[in-house]
Parts: structure tokens; C-alpha cells; sequence
């Protein structure tokens, strides 16, 4: 950093807050939107692996190099295919990342359900499918919520390199810092981005209090 | 009615798991498959709801072959309970024990009604409905696995060790109660236990297995403790049969002296407490519990034990509601226990040829 430049100018984030929250808003849509692409993925190819164990081993394989790419490459990969500084150029690999992140889960959750149920399911009168989707799915929700945690807290923090082909919402924040030698930018990125994978986990736990409520009995 | 008709399983790898069972299972009885684990008994349970299809024979639940059945039919027309209770952890109590209900096609309120009515009949609280089967005990989680497998009234009932993963006392509180709810319903209960205690107790028939699910002996329980087949099935039984047996035999034939005034024995008094109940024997100084057996519901086991645990040598009779109606001395006991004939049969000189 220059000497003499101030580590934080306030004057310049209050001048800014609009452009701050649209630059938060627009992080959040290209990082959250392929999570939930993914879960809308995950779980079809969850209960499809779940039902035919056979095809996991090949998909998880897939997703597990794809997550192994670095993201960079992939998002100029891309560039030809999606155009430069679109956002699905960020957001195809994105969703793919997630999607790495979601389907062990998705599948191990549904693995997780203990073999009684899985039996007293069957005994009960419930066919393949419908024992999948009335009972191993809704009983695997603090698992999905689980990998939803990790998913999104690392495509928050994925997107912000998508700054780099053009798009990436906060991310936009580091390069523009870098290229004027200007910390401020870089410095507010860094704690929005970190404000924002913070509320999004936030949200998650409030939403598994909800939506698996026997986990809290559990507990008592 | 349940029949197997030369039932077999051999499983893909050639290994046999039944060989091939021939066995009536009477309607509204309890018959009990019991046997060292590994002997197919549960195989033999799970071919009558098609969990698992027989390689060869069928099994005709009143007279058709469940083969014929579709799978999730028969099945909903089936009650089943297995030992961990499998109780889907996402579901409510309530709504546990309404599944089979609402896969039969009741609508919620209906379902959920029945299955109110079904908690309070295996002796839930209302509260426990809307809790989670996490937050239950392993007993009243059990409760819950028979609640749900009688939901939708099936005439037949699968078991398959149901109590085994609870503690002992637990384990004799379900079994009382399953006596109690049979009493009362009359199911087709086919149950599975590797506990011969159990299996005399709950059973009005006995299929004892041994490997392969072949049948060592099929005896009502006290034919079974008195007479077992073969050295084999009398091993199994183990020790002290015969008094077991007295516990299968009722203490109504125990003569029992009418209470007169003060009633005394060497010295001891019996004391009542104002309703009549008897609360202890004195002697000066000297205070000791006075046990009793109720003779129309205990067995002669029962009576024998508060005999012999009477300082007085006398046990108190009492009625339904624990008041005093009389006593029986130890010599009335034995008396009632030579009355019951032979306790015990010899072993047959040769192995019988049992079951194919």
C-alpha cells in the first residue's frame, strides 16, 4: 500500500453505501442462486442414487474432478461459451461446485436413515419411491441442510473470484482496490463478504430449526 | 390363518436360510417362533408380508398365496413390529401411528383420531402424541412400534423381536401388555424372539427351531417345558423347567382357608390395613412384608413363591383389589401342585423326525 494512504477512508464508504449494497445484492444472486440449483439438482440425483446405488460411484466421480478444477480456469473456460462478464459464466461452474458439495450429501443423508425405519417403511406398505419421498427424504433434512452450510458458504466466497472474468459482485471490490492501490475497497469486500456467508449460515440454521424441528427434541 | 406349505429360502450365494417349513399358524392365537439366532426364524416371519420371497413352497394367508398379493397391499393389511421400533424420526407420535391409515387413503383428521385411540389402548399418554420418538424412552418408543401396527385393525400381526432391546423390566411390562391387548383383540400374532422365556410366556403355541428353520418341537408352552422333543429342544428350554411350568399353571386349585377374626400362625399376625388389604405379619416386636397371589389371575409359581417368602409359611389370598379373602399354607400349595399331575414326561429313547 501507498504510504500515506489510510488503511480505511470512511468518507469514501459512506459515499458508497448504495453501490455497496448493490454490489452485496448482486454477490448474493451469482453465489446463491447455482446453491439452490443445486439442491433443485441434488436431490433427483440424491434419490435416483439412493434407489439405483449403482449409478453414485460414476457421479460422484464426475462432480468430485469438477470440484477439483480451479475456479479461474473454469470461469475462462467458459468465457467462449457464456460471453465475458455474463453471469452465468460464474454461475454454470458455481452450481457444479455446489453440486459436489450436495449430492454426497443429499446421498448420505438418505444412507443415514437407520435400516429399522427403512423396514418398518417397507412393512408398512410403502413402495421403493414412495418410501424415498415420505420418509428417507424428509428424515435427511438436517443433512441437506448440513451440506447446504458448506455449499453456500463456499460459493460466497468462490464468487467473489468471478470478479476476475468481469463478474463477481463484491468481488469487483478487490480488483478495483488492487488496480488503484486503494485498501478501502478491498477492506470493505473482505467484511461484506464475510457479513454475507455469516448471515447465509445464520439463515440455514434457522431454517434446519424449522424445517427438522425433531432435531431440537432430540436434544431436550 | 397363516400356513406354510414347504416354504424355502436358499439365498443366491447356495447358502440355506430355510429349508422348507410346513407350519399352521391359527387365527387369533399367538404362536411363537423361537430358536438360536441365525436359525431363520426371521426369514419365516418376513415371507408372510414378502419381505422376503420364498426360493420354493408358498405361504397362503387364508388361502391365497401372498405370492398373488401386491406387495404394498398385503403389506398395509399386516400389522409388523421389529425390535428397534423403527419409528420414523421426522414424524410426530401421533403421526407415526397413523401412517398405515393415511396410506390407506383416510383422510388426516380420521387417521389421526385412530390413532389417539390406539395410543391410549397400548397405555400412552395423550401428551406423548405430539411429541417426537427421540424424545421418548426405548419402552414407550416400543409402545408407539405396536400402536402403529395395529392402526388400521389387521387381523395379522408380525413380531419380530419386538422387546428384545429393552431392559428386563420394561421388556416384562410390553409383554404384560401384549398379553393384555391379545386378550382383548384376538389378532393372528406371529411372533419371533431368540428368549424362551418370552416365547412360554406370550405364546399359545411354541415352534421351537432349530437351524435352517427346521422345527425341533411345536407344543403349547406347558407341553413344551414338561416334555420337551429331544435333548436338544430340553438344553434349550434350560434349567428348572418344572417350576417354570407352574408359572403356566393357574393357582385357582390352591385350597385357600377362610380369614376368620384374627388371623394368626406361629406367633404372627396377619395385619390389614382398613380396607382389608393385608400390609404386613408381626410378631412383638417383629414386622415383615406379607406377600399374596391372586388366585383366580396368578399362577401356582406365584402362590409357591409368597408361601415360601411368608415368615408365617402362609400366603394371603386377595382379591382383584388387593383385600385379604384368605391363606394358603405351604402343605396347601404342594397340595395343589400334587394335584396337577405329572410335571414332567422321560425323554423319548430316539430323536423324533421333526418337521420335513
Amino acid at each position: 500500500m501507498l504510504d500515506g494512504e489510510p488503511l480505511v477512508r470512511w468518507h469514501w464508504l459512506g459515499d458508497h453505501l448504495g453501490y455497496l449494497a448493490d454490489l452485496t445484492a448482486d454477490h448474493a444472486v451469482i453465489a446463491l442462486v447455482p446453491v439452490l440449483l443445486a439442491l433443485l439438482l441434488a436431490v433427483p440425483l440424491g434419490l435416483a442414487c439412493a434407489r439405483f446405488p449403482r449409478l453414485y460411484q460414476p457421479l460422484a466421480a464426475v462432480f468430485n474432478v469438477v470440484y477439483a478444477l480451479p475456479s479461474l480456469a473454469v470461469f475462462v473456460v467458459l468465457i467462449p461459451y457464456t460471453g465475458l462478464a455474463t453471469r452465468q459464466t460464474v454461475m454454470v461452474p458455481l452450481t457444479c461446485y455446489a453440486l459436489a458439495v450436495l449430492l454426497p450429501t443429499a446421498v448420505d443423508g438418505l444412507r443415514a436413515v437407520p435400516e429399522p425405519v427403512r423396514q418398518a417403511a417397507t412393512a408398512m406398505g410403502y413402495g421403493p419411491w414412495r418410501r424415498l419421498a415420505a420418509v428417507e427424504l424428509p428424515a435427511s433434512v438436517p443433512y441437506l441442510i448440513g451440506g447446504l452450510r458448506v455449499a453456500a458458504v463456499s460459493s460466497i466466497s468462490l464468487a467473489a473470484v468471478g470478479a476476475l472474468v468481469g463478474r463477481g459482485g463484491l468481488g469487483y471490490l478487490f480488483v478495483d482496490g488492487f488496480q488503484r492501490t486503494f485498501p478501502t475497497p478491498i477492506l470493505a469486500g473482505i467484511v461484506l463478504v464475510a457479513l454475507l456467508a455469516l448471515a447465509t449460515d445464520l439463515l440455514l440454521v434457522a431454517a434446519r430449526r424449522v424445517l427438522a424441528p425433531w432435531e431440537r427434541g432430540a436434544a431436550r | 390363518m397363516i400356513r406354510f406349505e414347504g416354504a424355502a429360502k436358499r439365498h443366491p450365494d447356495g447358502t440355506v436360510a430355510v429349508r422348507g417349513l410346513d407350519l399352521e399358524v391359527p387365527a387369533g392365537r399367538t404362536t411363537v417362533l423361537v430358536g438360536p439366532s441365525g436359525c431363520g426364524k426371521t426369514t419365516i416371519l418376513r415371507m408372510v408380508n414378502r419381505m422376503v420371497e420364498p426360493t420354493a413352497g408358498r405361504v397362503l394367508l387364508d388361502g391365497t398365496d401372498v405370492a398373488e398379493l401386491p406387495a404394498a397391499g398385503l403389506r398395509r393389511g399386516i400389522g409388523y413390529v421389529i425390535q428397534q421400533a423403527g419409528l420414523f424420526p421426522h414424524r410426530r407420535v401421533i403421526d407415526n401411528v397413523a401412517t398405515v391409515p393415511r396410506l390407506l387413503g383416510w383422510d388426516r383428521k380420521r387417521a389421526r383420531a385412530r390413532a389417539a385411540e390406539l395410543l391410549e389402548l397400548v397405555g400412552l399418554p395423550p401428551e406423548t402424541a405430539r411429541r417426537y420418538p427421540a424424545q421418548l424412552s426405548g419402552g414407550q418408543q416400543q409402545r408407539v412400534g405396536v400402536a402403529r401396527a395395529l392402526a388400521a385393525d389387521p387381523p395379522v400381526l408380525l413380531m419380530d423381536e419386538p422387546f428384545s432391546a429393552v431392559d428386563p423390566l420394561v421388556r416384562a411390562g410390553l409383554q404384560e401388555e401384549l398379553l393384555r391387548l391379545q386378550a382383548e383383540l384376538g389378532k393372528t400374532v406371529l411372533f419371533v424372539t431368540h428368549d424362551i422365556e418370552e416365547a412360554v410366556r406370550l405364546g399359545d403355541r411354541v415352534v421351537v427351531l432349530r437351524e435352517h428353520g427346521e422345527i425341533a418341537q411345536l407344543a403349547d408352552p406347558h407341553t413344551l417345558l414338561t416334555a420337551p422333543a429331544d435333548a436338544g429342544v430340553a438344553a434349550f428350554l434350560g434349567r428348572d423347567r418344572g417350576l417354570r411350568g407352574l408359572g403356566l399353571r393357574p393357582a385357582g386349585s390352591v385350597p385357600v382357608a377362610a380369614l376368620d377374626g384374627r388371623i394368626a400362625y406361629e406367633g404372627w399376625q396377619l395385619v390389614l390395613d382398613p380396607d382389608g388389604r393385608p400390609e404386613h405379619w408381626l410378631r412383638g416386636a417383629e414386622r415383615h412384608p406379607a406377600p399374596v397371589f391372586v388366585p383366580s389371575r396368578d399362577s401356582l409359581r406365584s402362590a409357591l413363591d409368597a408361601a415360601l417368602l411368608a415368615p408365617s409359611g402362609h400366603a394371603v389370598a386377595v382379591d382383584a383389589e388387593g383385600r385379604a379373602v384368605g391363606t394358603a399354607s405351604r402343605a396347601a400349595v404342594v397340595e395343589a401342585l400334587a394335584a396337577t399331575g405329572p410335571v414332567g414326561a422321560p425323554l423319548p429313547e430316539q430323536v423324533p423326525h421333526a418337521g420335513r
